[in-house]
């Protein structure tokens, strides 16, 4: 049985998540303020937490933040429309994934599950991965596509790589930057942009109608194909 | 010049070496003429010196005629006194002659001084009020009080050959200030206050002042530059009165927008509310047996009525931060195509009915906005077009770098917007009169042109090539990130 730690300060809320996941076999605690979630997450030990941005004592990237000094348990931060702001600080402060408020109960509980499938431990990342007709194959830094080998830049197969390792993740423009050019870098969103336009035309992954990448504006990208696993595991 | 005409006027009463000329040459003439027939008819030979007295007075003023007068009393006995006379030299009657001569001069003279003298003022006084006619039409012209005294301060400059005209003054409140300057000119020279006075009451002052070297100021330039003042307050008056009925006519808009804007919201947000209330008491009635189907449609509906109202509370929240000025834009190097990529990729699901389209250019530059407000820009467009372009039309997005700016045009196969409404459309509740019951809040287009102007850019209506509507907005790019 999952448990999950649900922060809001709104009891309408609470009320609602709680009858929706204990509907889909979650176990759930509720709190209604930051100190009470950053001491859930130690005394309850859930699998996943659902936090709110906007709490009544601590901001919810600080909740982030000091949750983040004893586990690497997935935080999912609900914030409002035009939190934008928020939303990359709670991101880069370590949580998992954001859902925007109003949203569609089925759209939290596909983002819960991808989020707690990743952070399942023990389980290695299979040396080869397939979506749909790519394949990727991390131990041998090999790509194909069509079972034809696709000839990247070291540059876009290790971006290639960061999505794939990541899958359903969202992806900071940050977090990428960091992973792929290294700790110097954080801004330089337009080197990023030009390397996920090239890795998408060599994909054959059309950003009008994205089947890979999805782009998140002004946050980040997000690896949205189903993998082998993904499609075992719903 | 309006009032140099003062020097030449004193002029006529002064001796000048016209008046001296006349005055020796006219009964120098008369003796001339008189010589032949003196002997035969003295009398006409009298006439004609006084003739020659009266000419000279007219011609050259009392001067001349004073001249003219002293000379035909020393030359009448001359003549007479020729060869054949027949009268004796009398001292007693030339004497008597010089004196009416003189009397003659004097009075022709300054006769003739007064009339000049007056039809000088005569023409000066007409173009002084062709002057001030002239400054009534000029000032009166709706313009702001700063603009008024500026244009008053320079009308004065060149008729006055002023090197300086300053105006201070205080209106409602507010202080004016005037200042006009000729080129070149140094100043320093002779200066005069005007003060300006509406009605009886002093409301500034106005400083005029001539180059170094320049004439003093007459009585004249005073008077007139007074006059002057009483039109320039005048018209800083109407100013003022244009822009208070101004500012009662724009009330007048905001109230009425206002009215339309409060009906346009309880209709809005109530009717998804009446829907969702519905749905949701009819299926908790514990009294009633909904089957699966029923049950199913009932839950789509509040679904919808959830999705339009959390959509109508958005456009409220964002038009009323742009109300009170905080919709400043998060400005960072973004792709325009990629904001378009994104918008289409979640719009055509949700305009299904419709082909949307989009060209991009072959160069990705970046251009310095917020992607969350230009994502919401793009979203209103394609959501307006999908509302008004009939089924199965193409919506196209168009990407193009126009002389350092970024433009983007959606085109819709509608029935487009009226020439006298496409300024309006941009206002917050404004729904097209063509389709009296539109789906929209009237919010979507308002909100587009604040984002549009928060980021230094404009946004238009365009004629669609055949039918339809093309929305254009363009966003200025000189912080294009290399």
């Amino acid at each position: 049985m999952n448990r999950v730690l649900v922060v809001d300060d709104e009891p309408q809320i609470r009320r609602a998540l709680r009858t929706s996941l204990e509907a889909h076999g979650y176990e759930v605690q509720t709190v209604g303020t930051g100190e009470e979630a950053v001491v859930g997450a130690a005394e309850v030990a859930p699998e996943l937490m659902l936090l709110d941005l906007g709490l009544p004592d601590l901001d919810g990237t600080e909740v982030i933040r000091r949750v983040r000094g004893f586990t690497e348990l997935p935080i999912i931060v609900l914030s409002v429309r035009d939190g934008q702001h928020d939303k990359v600080a709670a991101l880069d402060a370590g949580a998992d994934d954001y859902v925007t408020k109003p949203f569609a109960m089925e759209e939290l509980l596909a983002r819960a599950r991808a989020a707690m499938r990743r952070a399942q431990p023990g389980e290695p990342v299979a040396p080869t991965m397939r979506f749909g007709r790519l394949e990727v194959d991390v131990a041998r830094r090999l790509v194909t596509l069509d079972d034809e080998p696709l000839r990247l830049t070291p540059t876009e197969y290790q971006l290639l790589e960061a999505f794939v390792t990541n899958p359903g993740k969202l992806l900071t423009h940050q977090w990428l930057l960091r992973r792929v050019w290294g700790q110097g870098y954080g801004t330089e969103t337009t080197y990023l942009r030009t390397y996920v336009r090239a890795l998408r035309k060599k994909l054959g992954d059309d950003a009008q109608a994205p089947e890979l990448i999805v782009t998140e504006p002004g946050v980040g990208y997000r690896w949205v194909a189903e993998g082998p696993e993904a499609g075992a595991g719903s | 010049m309006l009032t140099r005409d003062d020097e030449e006027n004193e002029g006529t009463a002064r001796i000048t070496t016209r008046a001296v000329v006349i005055g020796l040459l006219a009964p120098t003439i008369a003796t001339v003429v008189a010589y032949p027939i003196a002997p035969t008819r003295p009398e006409i030979s009298i006439a004609l010196f006084m003739l020659a007295v009266v000419i000279a007075a007219v011609a050259g003023g009392l001067w001349s005629g004073l001249i003219a007068g002293i000379l035909a009393s020393t030359l009448r006995p001359v003549v007479l006194s020729a060869p054949d006379l027949r009268f004796a030299f009398d001292d007693v009657e030339d004497v008597a002659t010089g004196v009416v001569f003189l009397s003659v001069a004097l009075v022709v003279g300054l006769l003739v001084g007064q009339a000049s003298e007056d039809r000088a003022r005569a023409s000066r006084r007409e173009r002084q009020a062709r002057f001030l006619g002239t400054l009534s039409t000029t000032l009166h012209t709706g313009e702001v009080p700063d603009r008024v005294l500026d244009e008053f301060a320079e009308i004065l400059m060149e008729p006055f050959a002023l090197s300086k005209v300053e105006i201070e003054a205080t209106l409602d409140g507010t202080d004016l200030r005037a200042l006009a300057r000729s080129n070149g000119d140094i100043p320093g020279g002779p200066r005069t206050t005007v003060r300006l006075l509406a009605g009886d009451v002093p409301i500034g002052t106005m400083i005029a002042e001539r180059p170094v070297g320049g004439r003093p100021f007459s009585r004249d330039d005073q008077l007139l530059l007074e006059a002057a003042a009483r039109q320039a307050t005048a018209a800083l008056d109407r100013a003022r009165l244009d822009a208070r009925a101004r500012i009662a006519q724009i009330d007048a808009e905001t109230n009425q927008l206002r009215a339309a804007m409060f009906s346009s919201v309880t209709h809005d947000l109530r009717t998804p509310l009446a829907s969702i209330k519905a749905g949701v008491t009819s299926l908790l009635d514990a009294g009633v047996q909904h089957d699966p189907e029923q049950e199913r449609e009932l839950l789509t509906t509040i679904l919808e009525e959830t999705d339009r109202l959390n959509r109508l509370v958005g456009n409220l929240l964002d038009l009323a931060r742009i109300r009170a000025g905080a919709l400043t834009p998060t400005r960072q190097p973004t792709s325009m195509g990629e904001i378009v990529e994104v918008v289409l990729a979640r719009m055509r699901p949700r305009l299904p009915d419709h082909v949307v389209s989009a060209q991009l250019p072959g160069d990705d530059l970046d251009v310095e906005v917020d992607p969350v407000q230009l994502d919401q820009v793009l979203t209103n467009l394609l959501e307006n077009a999908g509302r008004h372009a009939p089924k199965g039309t193409e919506i196209e997005v168009a990407v193009a770098w126009v002389r350092g700016a970024v433009q983007v045009r959606v085109s819709d196969h509608g029935p487009g917007i009226p020439l006298e409404e496409r300024d309006r459309v941009f206002e917050a509740f404004y729904r097209g009169s063509s389709i009296p019951e539109t789906p929209g809040s009237g919010l979507g287009l308002a909100i587009a042109k604040a984002v549009i102007v928060a980021h230094g850019g404009r946004i238009w209506i365009e004629d669609a090539p055949e039918r339809g509507c093309v929305v254009a907005f363009e966003i200025p790019v000189d912080e294009v990130v290399a």
